[in-house]
């Protein structure tokens, strides 16, 4: 148990130190996020009502694309140095194998998100009691995107041809969460029931993800 | 057996193959003519009311096609039989083709019905993601390089996009959309006048047998494909 354990603990080590060491990666992710910002209010005009009626759309909609961004990172290059094969013989199965990957996803590249909202609710011009709203639903929407991406990036790993394939994937299934999390901050009033939406979702999901992935990954292990 | 043998489809197939084709020429030509001309004009939509004979038919068999796919991979993932991967890849086009057709038509009727070509309520906005899901289907059979990973790999995929078929079904009576609810449901009496719905059930029937040689064909294709691929 204790070593099976330690194997979790290394685990993660080992994500964080592959994730912040290297912080240029989620650095550049982030200034991703700041600069399209910009292109959307140079492109819709600096108008403060404007940009307040739409700025909530704007965050959740370059959060995904962002978070998109990241997305060959989740298996493929584990994938093709062999570490996935090690953590395998490990003892680990495939579907706890996503089950980590996707925790380490939200904490390592999802989280770092969560801390740039209120400088681009600053930008955007959102008003501040809504800010807590935003953080309520991202919280739950990054963790149900990190499911996601870990299906798709999962689907695609032996597809050498067309990799952008596993982002639609992600930007198909992520249209409820933000038909449901926009819903969330714009009408305060249905708070608690759109939020018992937006955690039915995310266990639906995050139930249907070690299946999908495992599976996924086993294929794509066993037939390279 | 022939559903899940590729030996013993391709020999019922050649029975089947040129009465069906004879079969959907002849209602598909009559249900058009019924449907266009024979029917009476609606009181409130006039002539455009006409639209519906290839609008409803295509939307049904835009879902049964993709029902059809899931149940074949369940049957392929969970029963290990290789056919439903035959099936799976031959006919997510035809359901992509029916899916369009439902999406234009009815771009053409809500254009004077509704005064405009698109809204974006429950029940278009699912429909149009199951094209988009259909499209990806396709993608993936083009993009992998390694067949036992791609078959597997979308069968995997449309499991998880079925999700998507209650909320095409049901989107109508969940939430206040524009588009109306169903008028035909096998629980209630139906909401539709017989000379109406005579023209319907029977395009409806020449959707399905059109559906179904194009498939014939297409499986067939598949099957030899994959033989001389063995090789």
């Amino acid at each position: 148990m204790i070593s099976f354990l330690s194997k979790i603990g290394s685990f993660y080590y080992r994500e964080y130190k592959l994730n912040l060491s290297g912080f240029q990666d989620i650095l550049t992710n982030i200034i991703f996020f700041f600069v399209s910002i910009f292109i959307f209010i140079f492109s819709i005009g600096p108008e403060k009502e404007t940009i307040s009626l739409i700025g909530v759309g704007i965050v959740w909609t370059l959060l995904l694309l962002s978070s998109t961004l990241s997305l060959r990172k989740f298996y493929q290059d584990d994938f093709e140095n062999g570490n996935l094969l090690l953590m395998r013989l490990n003892g680990f199965s495939y579907g706890f194998i996503s089950i980590l990957k996707t925790f380490s996803h939200f904490l390592f590249v999802q989280v770092p998100f969560l801390l740039s909202i209120p400088i681009a609710c600053i930008l955007l011009n959102i008003a501040n009691d809504k800010v807590v709203y935003l953080f309520a639903s991202f919280a739950i929407g990054s963790l149900i995107l990190s499911c996601l991406g870990s299906i798709s990036s999962s689907m695609n790993l032996m597809n050498q041809r067309n990799f952008l394939l596993g982002s639609l994937i992600v930007m198909i299934f992520s249209v409820p969460i933000i038909i449901f999390s926009v819903g969330i901050i714009n009408m305060e009033k249905n708070f608690y029931s759109l939020m018992s939406v937006l955690v039915g979702i995310l266990l639906i999901v995050f139930s249907i993800n070690p299946w999908a992935s495992g599976l996924c990954l086993k294929l794509s292990l066993e037939n390279n | 057996m022939f559903l899940f043998n590729p030996y013993k489809f391709n020999k019922t197939a050649d029975y089947l193959f040129k009465p069906i084709l004879f079969l959907s020429i002849i209602l598909f030509s009559f249900g058009l003519l019924y449907s266009l001309f024979l029917s009476p004009d609606d009181y409130q939509q006039g002539t455009t009311v006409r639209i519906m004979y290839v609008h409803v038919p295509s939307a049904w068999l835009s879902l049964m096609t993709y029902a059809i796919m899931t149940l074949y991979s369940v049957a392929a993932l969970a029963f290990r039989i290789p056919f439903g991967f035959i099936v799976n890849s031959a006919i997510a086009p035809i359901g992509a083709v029916y899916t369009l057709i439902c999406i234009i038509s009815g771009s053409l009727w809500g254009k004077p019905m509704w005064g405009t070509w698109w809204v974006w309520d429950a029940r278009l906005t699912s429909v149009a993601l199951l094209f988009i899901i259909y499209l990806i289907i396709i993608f993936m059979n083009l993009s992998f390089e390694n067949r036992i990973v791609k078959e597997k790999v979308i069968a995997i995929f449309i499991l998880v996009g079925s999700i998507n078929l209650p909320i095409v079904k049901f989107s109508v009576d969940w939430w206040n959309t524009l588009h109306q609810p169903a008028t035909i449901s096998k629980l209630s009496k139906p909401s539709i006048d017989p000379s109406m719905m005579t023209p319907l059930i029977i395009m409806t029937f020449a959707f399905i047998m059109i559906g179904i040689s194009i498939a014939i064909l297409r499986i067939k294709t598949e099957i030899i494909s994959r033989k001389s691929n063995l090789r």
